[in-house]
């Protein structure tokens, strides 16, 4: 058993989210930097779908009434060593503490938090308010019992460096055009690809308000059509939305771009002020971002 | 004709039309059906709107340009007929903080646009936005008004609202930009229930006026 002694500032249960339920208004959510999330159960000798703490901006204090081998990954903390799995003694107490660089930090503990699955996942879906345990974050007295779902020994060593993503901007993220061309002017995608995009105070696990300093993009309307994460919404005063992971899963504005799959946990990670610059990339070239990172999940441990 | 499009790197959006039209609903539903029924390899789940389908996939085993082959096989063979679901009525008080507005704009009292309104039937044409909201369609012209200049940023849970020819209802408390003009209390959206949202693409449904 894990006692919540301080919340922080939104923490939140998840795992790998829940899939094909957007035909009912429900987003898959689950980790926002899944890859960062993946690594923590690694590192501790989970499953991969075992449930974990994402941590937002400020992490909890949680006391350890078991013995625990627990792992920190993402965003970077000084409470405690990331990117390795260490043991935590019962009666202790981890301030995990202020998150930076990045913005959101993993906390997964063997054998993963126990919470029941709702409609497919543990994770917590905000704009559902269900899932995660409590149908909320985190609050202080909340107690987090420890499940079974380890897949293989916890791994001796730290995560190797140079098989992470970076944590701080400036980012390059890259993006497949479309799927909505014709709501634009010739060359806008070009455009908005050479302008510093800046990340705006307005993010969460919906979606990142980006502003486009110098560039203002008036598309045409679109007739409401569902949406994915990574879709880079334009509104009609030019404000640039990037869904993330408990994105609205229809919308009506046209989408100039959408971010591929392995860049998402980048935006994950990017904080106000952050400059974001886009990069049109073919399939090729997502297809072979995806293989690099599973690439790097595939090692043995 | 439709359009196939890469929607980033693990979906492709299939845009049949673009208008709000019950028979084009007919056919996105048929396309559903269709794609449910032959699972082409690496299909994963779709999401249906007005006039779009969106075809998640397992990019693992299949590439888009296979996928959009498989798709644009059904064009002209998918057996499309103009939806006529379950019809269920919605005790509705007409009370919402922006029935003065909509009725100022439109030039009506505010019973003669709860009158417009309700006891006619609205086609469900999509479920989404946030769970369990339907849009449905379509409003009569007269009180066709576009949506807030800036949106509620918390729109309770059973709002019903209407946008240029739509009106729709707020499952779960969400933000929102559509006019509200009433509220139901039933429920429209239940993590515990099978289907989790009560209304699917194609039902249709009558806004009764309740006290």
């Amino acid at each position: 058993m894990i006692e919540v002694v301080e919340p922080g500032r939104w923490t939140t249960i998840q795992d790998r989210g829940r899939l094909g339920l957007e035909r009912f208004g429900i987003p898959a959510g689950g980790a926002a930097d899944w890859f960062a999330a993946r690594v923590a159960n690694e590192l501790v000798g989970n499953q991969p779908d075992a449930a974990l703490l994402e941590c937002t901006a400020t992490g909890p204090t949680l006391r350890f009434g078991d013995d625990a081998i627990v792992a920190i990954t993402g965003g970077q903390v000084s409470s405690a060593a990331g990117w390795q799995a260490v043991g935590v003694a019962r009666g202790s107490s981890l301030a995990i503490g202020t998150i930076a660089p990045g913005l959101r930090t993993y906390f997964a503990l063997r054998g993963g938090i126990d919470v029941p699955i709702v409609l497919g996942s543990r994770s917590f879906c905000q704009r559902g308010t269900f899932g995660g345990g409590f149908g909320r974050p985190l609050a202080a007295g909340d107690r987090l019992a420890i499940a079974q779902m380890v897949g293989h020994e916890p791994m001796s060593e730290p995560w190797s460096p140079s098989h992470r993503l970076p944590l701080q901007g400036p980012w390059e993220v890259r993006t497949i055009a479309g799927p909505h061309p014709d709501a634009f002017t010739p060359g806008a995608l070009d455009r908005l690809s050479a302008t510093a995009c800046r990340v705006t105070p307005e993010i969460d696990r919906m979606g990142l308000r980006l502003e486009t300093p110098g560039l203002r993009l008036q598309p045409h309307e679109i007739l409401t059509v569902p949406m994915t994460a990574g879709a880079l919404q334009v509104t009609p005063s030019g404000e640039l939305i990037a869904l993330h992971v408990d994105h609205q899963t229809t919308g009506g504005y046209p989408v100039i771009a959408t971010v591929i799959s392995a860049d998402l946990p980048l935006l994950a990670q990017a904080r106000p002020g952050d400059t974001v610059r886009l990069r049109p990339v073919g399939m090729d070239e997502a297809a072979r971002a995806g293989r690099r990172i599973s690439g790097w999940l595939d090692l043995d441990p | 004709m439709w359009q196939v499009a890469p929607a980033g790197d693990r979906a492709l959006l299939v845009t049949l039309g673009r208008s709000i039209d019950p028979e084009l609903l007919g056919q996105v539903l048929a396309l559903d059906r269709a794609l449910q029924d032959r699972r082409p390899i690496g299909l994963v789940s779709t999401v249906t709107a007005y006039a779009s389908l969106l075809c998640y996939y397992d990019a693992d085993a299949t590439d888009p340009a296979r996928l959009d082959g498989a798709i644009r096989e059904l064009e002209g063979k998918v057996e499309a007929s103009v939806p006529s679901g379950a019809m269920v009525d919605i005790p509705t008080r007409y009370d919402g903080p922006d029935l003065p507005e909509v009725a100022l704009r439109t030039n009506l009292t505010p019973a003669g646009v709860i009158e417009l309104h309700a006891g006619r039937e609205y086609l469900v044409y999509c479920v989404g936005f946030a769970p369990g909201f339907v849009y449905c369609g379509a409003l009569p012209e007269p009180i066709e008004v576009p949506r807030l200049a800036s949106p509620r940023l918390r729109v309770p849970a059973g709002s019903v609202g209407i946008s240029s020819r739509q009106t729709g209802i707020y499952a779960v408390e969400s933000p929102g930009g559509w006019n509200l003009i009433g509220r139901t209390a039933l429920r429209l959206f239940d993590p515990a229930a099978d289907p989790p949202a009560r209304f699917r693409p194609g039902d249709r449904l009558r806004f009764i006026p309740a006290s």
